[in-house]
């Protein structure tokens, strides 16, 4: 091992150890509580239930008709599923699947306000809400996707959509590479929220970070 | 436009010096620690000790000191270090700890051979 990364390895056992002991000095001094920390990363690190819109997206990886009709007629696609009722826009909003692919990269925003294909995926994000979020995806998209940790090829096509009260878009992600073999309900756990507005692609099953939402 | 001061504090720092990295649209903490510290400084403002644009003002200063410094002996590039840094400022603005008290916490950890 170098001297640099011994360096670095000692430097951060110090950082822990201080941030421990200021930890402490505050919940000494009755400052902060001692499950606060937890509480308030709790708000991150939810990890969503099984969602819809992962069985969609899980289903379109193993079956490439499905995939087709996903893409051409989203509707029509998910009424073949067993959802809930009401997954197919029922309520006016038009649900429209885009996938990702060779060469091309989807993101959605709501220019507009927040409009979000909340049957598929749940609650929106916070940062969905944000104006300077949605403001940037449409001017800088790359920026914005090197910001949240997507590595997107320099040649790689960047499309926004932008979702309105009509058309709601969702993104059908990549199928991750390390997958082969894995039961559709298997695939469907590895699909987030995230990468189905794409800000995130799928990570290969083998892949572990300490990552908070 | 937010109702939740974490949704608030998280996105007021999108597109800006301050940005935490992130990976795969979630925030990223490649050690406990960073974790940790970034969920006091939260925690804190979040109670109400000091406004969240305060702390922010000390960590995008702190990031700057960074960026301004010499490359000869200079640290490597490390956030939560320049978060840390940023959080301890700002707990001395607020009155919530003595500055002695901050040196006698980074006094008991140093580094062996630095």
């Amino acid at each position: 091992m170098s001297e640099l990364f011994k360096y670095d390895d000692e430097r951060e056992a110090a950082s822990a150890a201080k941030v421990r002991a200021l930890e402490a000095l505050l919940i000494e001094k009755g400052v902060l509580g001692s499950d606060s920390v937890d509480t308030v990363l709790g708000h991150f690190e939810t990890v969503a239930g099984p969602f819809n819109g992962a069985r969609i997206v899980a289903r379109a990886w193993v079956d490439p008709a499905f995939k087709h009709l996903l893409i051409e007629d989203t509707p029509k696609a998910i009424a073949t599923m067993d959802l809930p009722q009401g997954m197919d826009g029922a309520e006016g909003e038009h649900m429209a699947a885009v996938a990702n692919g060779d060469g091309v990269h989807n993101l959605i925003i709501c220019t507009l306000c927040s409009c979000y294909p909340w049957p598929v995926l749940g609650l929106p994000p916070y940062w969905y809400k944000d104006p300077v979020f949605r403001a940037r995806g449409v001017r800088e998209p790359r920026a914005v996707l090197r910001e949240f940790g997507v590595p997107v090829a320099a040649d790689t096509e960047v499309k926004v959509w932008d979702s309105s009260a009509q058309i709601r878009w969702f993104v059908v992600p990549e199928r991750p590479a390390g997958s082969d073999g894995m039961s559709e309900e298997e695939l469907a756990a590895l699909v987030t929220p995230e990468s189905m507005m794409g800000v995130a692609l799928v990570p290969s099953p083998s892949s572990t970070s300490l990552v908070a939402g | 436009m937010f109702t939740r001061f974490e949704e608030y504090a998280a996105s007021s720092m999108l597109g800006q010096p301050d940005s935490p990295p992130r990976l795969q649209g979630k925030f990223l903490f490649d050690k406990p620690w960073e974790r940790e510290v970034f969920g006091v400084a939260l925690s804190l403002s979040k109670a109400g000790y000091f406004e969240w644009e305060a702390f922010r003002q000390n960590l995008i200063e702190s990031i700057a000191e960074w960026e301004d410094g010499y490359c000869a002996g200079q640290p490597r590039w490390d956030y939560y270090e320049r978060f840390f840094l940023a959080l301890k400022k700002t707990l001395v603005e607020a009155g919530l700890l003595s500055a002695a008290e901050i040196a006698a916490i980074d006094a008991a950890f140093v580094i062996a051979n630095a």
